[in-house]
């Protein structure tokens, strides 16, 4: 029986030296006519994966500024394109729309494998070995059946994504294996229905309430009133509902992806608290408005310890035993697309 | 001499060796328990350190050198032959001075980045741009429209002709844009008036219903006359995007935590920009109007009883508050 032992992921970067390089990378952004946005990706990532430790030992980001330009650039032409003839030629952006679409697989899987690729720990790389048919049922199919089923395959999709990034994802040549269940994706956005349905009920009680005061013998303008606020109020902790499910839905999965994630003789141990990140959440969106964007580093600073500090790896004595597999070279352009284009690929 | 210790990984297992790396006739010796190597200084490829980040150099074969010497390694970057462009970002990183520079630079870039570059690059782009473009945007958009919010005009024929005559009568006096003066019956839009990339002004009929004169037809005519002229509606769609790339180069990579807040800013100088949009077109229009010898009161009246609450300017409304648009319409004088 070998003994096992807990490394608990640390993060040691600090808000002030992330500013720094924050904004020197954004005047040089903007200076450059935006050309220099690619080494600043390349030096953001450099610094937080270079804070990341697990045993003591760094993770090391490899990508070269030059080909997350090139990617960049082409990432960048197809979004012109799509712009230019959604104003002047319609009918040609929604063609481009759906091929936006078709290539989405593709655009999914090299997105995930050139992140996999370009992360090492230990100087072995990780790598992606979903496959386009997966991606092409995960990003297209599901999608397209949220409307018809009202929404219930969500959790569904929810679990297919988380299953497809962890179960797919390898280091050196160890491959994961994720054993998760569908089920408690269900309460997950069980939950999250139910906290947004609350302000909706809110507004229904408030219109009955109203109903009652007319029939009470009111004047109709002050039940009206009554009513009208009732709605305001309904719709303004509705809004505020939104960031409080997207951070719970956020904790939660990054749990569910992590707890049932393996990595050869390696656990992972996810305690990531709703409520704690819907903290950070709030008071970073509230310091950020208030500092006029000043605060963005140490917000993300903030939410990167936090991830960090909540994620224990669980494996033998000694880590030093994975061996390196078989790497190919991978282009920025898929994970380009998906940055520009804002997609959720489901990483956590 | 440099000297440092760290930690080599062979990229073959994930196992770490406590190593020595010391630097000396331009190659880097590497030694261990059990290991002994020596790298050419061209083949070693230190990662340009940021911040305080634990620092790694790769070797061929995959090999990696960790350490937290940053010195060191700043050293070691020194003796290679060729030098990364990132050196600069180092030095601009290393002192609070030029962060503190850096932060200026960026706030004034980006000010007048939006309040003057975005709209004169746009208004250069859209002089440029062949005037068919926008004939083509004006029919696309005009045939979607005319699908699901304009209908045919039910105003008798002879008050469309009597208010299109007097348009056509003044556009042979002075210099009018190349424009087409259509009358649509909407829902929608209530009293109303735009102009459409390519010239197409479109007037509802609410607004001929709400008018007392047609010269207060015309005088709203007049100020759409303006945005055909300065050519408004591709400049606003350029401006959006050009504004769009400044955000997004501010907040670099779209993340949650910005997304709510990127999206008042932009809403805010879409709104802003209309305005200037709407001010340039009200010039137009009082100078039109003048040279037509139409009363600018006319359009003063109209806009008056459109917008009943002559209300003040907000930030977010895409015109400016009545009460300050009419202001030189009423004071300006008739023609002579």
């Amino acid at each position: 029986m070998s003994s096992s032992k807990h490394y608990p992921m640390q993060f040691t970067g600090a808000g002030g030296e992330y500013f720094v390089i924050w904004i020197v990378n954004i005047a040089l952004t903007l200076v450059t006519l935006g050309i220099y946005s690619a080494w600043a990706k390349v030096r953001t990532l450099r610094w937080f994966y270079g804070h990341t430790l697990l045993d003591n030992q760094a993770f090391s980001y490899l990508a070269s500024p030059m080909q997350i330009l090139k990617g960049r650039l082409i990432a960048l032409a197809a979004l012109v394109a799509y712009y230019a003839t959604s104003y002047f030629a319609p009918m040609l952006a929604v063609l481009l729309l759906l091929a936006f679409f078709i290539a989405m697989p593709w655009i999914v899987v090299s997105g995930l494998r050139f992140h996999a690729r370009m992360s090492a720990y230990r100087g072995l790389r990780f790598d992606f070995t979903g496959t386009l048919g997966e991606a092409a049922v995960i990003y297209i199919l599901l999608p397209l059946l949220i409307l018809p089923t009202l929404g219930l395959i969500l959790p569904y999709m929810a679990y297919r994504q988380v299953r497809f990034v962890a179960g797919n994802t390898v280091y050196g040549q160890t491959a994961a294996r994720y054993e998760g269940s569908l089920k408690p994706f269900w309460g997950v956005y069980l939950l999250a229905f139910a906290l947004l349905v609350l302000p909706l009920v809110a507004v229904g009680y408030g219109f009955y309430q109203a109903y009652q005061l007319q029939a009470a013998g009111l004047p109709k303008e002050m039940a009206g009133a009554a009513a009208a606020a009732s709605i305001g109020g309904g719709l303004i902790f509705f809004y505020l509902m939104l960031p409080i499910v997207s951070a719970m839905i956020m904790a939660r999965t990054a749990n569910l992806f992590y707890n049932a994630t393996e990595l050869g003789p390696v656990g992972f141990m996810s305690s990531q608290r709703a409520r704690d990140l819907i903290w950070i959440y709030l008071s970073n969106l509230i310091l950020v408005a208030l500092t006029l964007g000043m605060f963005i580093p140490w917000a993300k600073v903030r939410l990167a310890r936090y991830r960090a500090g909540h994620l224990t790896v669980s494996g033998p004595a000694d880590l030093g035993q994975f061996t390196a597999g078989q790497q190919q070279g991978s282009t920025a352009t898929g994970a380009e697309m998906a940055d520009l284009f804002d997609l959720n690929l489901g990483l956590t | 001499m440099t000297c440092f210790s760290g930690e080599l990984f062979d990229g073959v297992t994930s196992r770490a060796h406590p190593v020595t790396a010391t630097l000396g006739d331009g190659t880097l010796h590497i030694e261990g328990d059990g290991i002994a190597l020596a790298v050419p200084l061209g083949d070693v490829n230190v990662a340009p350190p940021v911040g305080a980040a634990r620092g790694v150099v790769h070797l061929p074969q995959g090999r990696e050198l960790h350490s937290t010497d940053l010195a060191a390694l700043a050293q070691l970057t020194r003796a290679r032959p060729t030098r990364s462009p990132e050196r600069w970002a180092r030095t601009l990183e290393s002192r609070f001075g030029y962060a503190l520079a850096a932060l200026v630079v960026s706030v004034v870039v980006v000010f007048a980045g939006l309040r003057w570059g975005v709209p004169t690059a746009s208004k250069l782009a859209a002089h440029t741009l062949p005037a068919g473009l926008d004939a083509r945007i004006g029919k696309e958009s005009l045939a979607l429209m005319e699908k699901f919010s304009l209908n045919p005009s039910k105003l008798p024929a002879a008050r469309r002709q009597a208010i299109a005559q007097r348009l056509a009568e003044q556009c042979r006096i002075q210099a009018c844009p190349t424009h087409l003066l259509l009358f649509r019956d909407s829902q929608m839009f209530g009293p109303n008036a735009m102009a459409l990339p390519g010239g197409a002004v479109v007037v509802t009929d609410a607004l001929v219903k709400l008018s007392r004169h047609d010269d207060e037809v015309l005088a709203v005519i007049a100020h759409e006359l303006g945005h055909v002229q300065h050519r408004h509606s591709l400049r606003l769609a350029l401006q959006s995007i050009g504004a769009g790339v400044i955000l997004v180069a501010v907040t670099g990579d779209i993340s949650s935590v910005t997304d709510l807040a990127a999206g008042l800013p932009s809403l805010l100088l879409r709104s802003g920009y209309s305005r200037d949009m709407e001010r340039e077109a009200d010039a137009y229009a009082l100078v039109w109007l003048k040279t037509a010898c139409i009363s600018s009161r006319r359009f003063a009246e109209i806009l008056s009883r459109i917008d009943k609450s002559t209300s003040e300017t907000n930030l977010l409304d895409s015109h400016p508050g009545t009460q300050e648009r009419i202001q030189p319409f009423l004071a300006a004088r008739g023609c002579t």
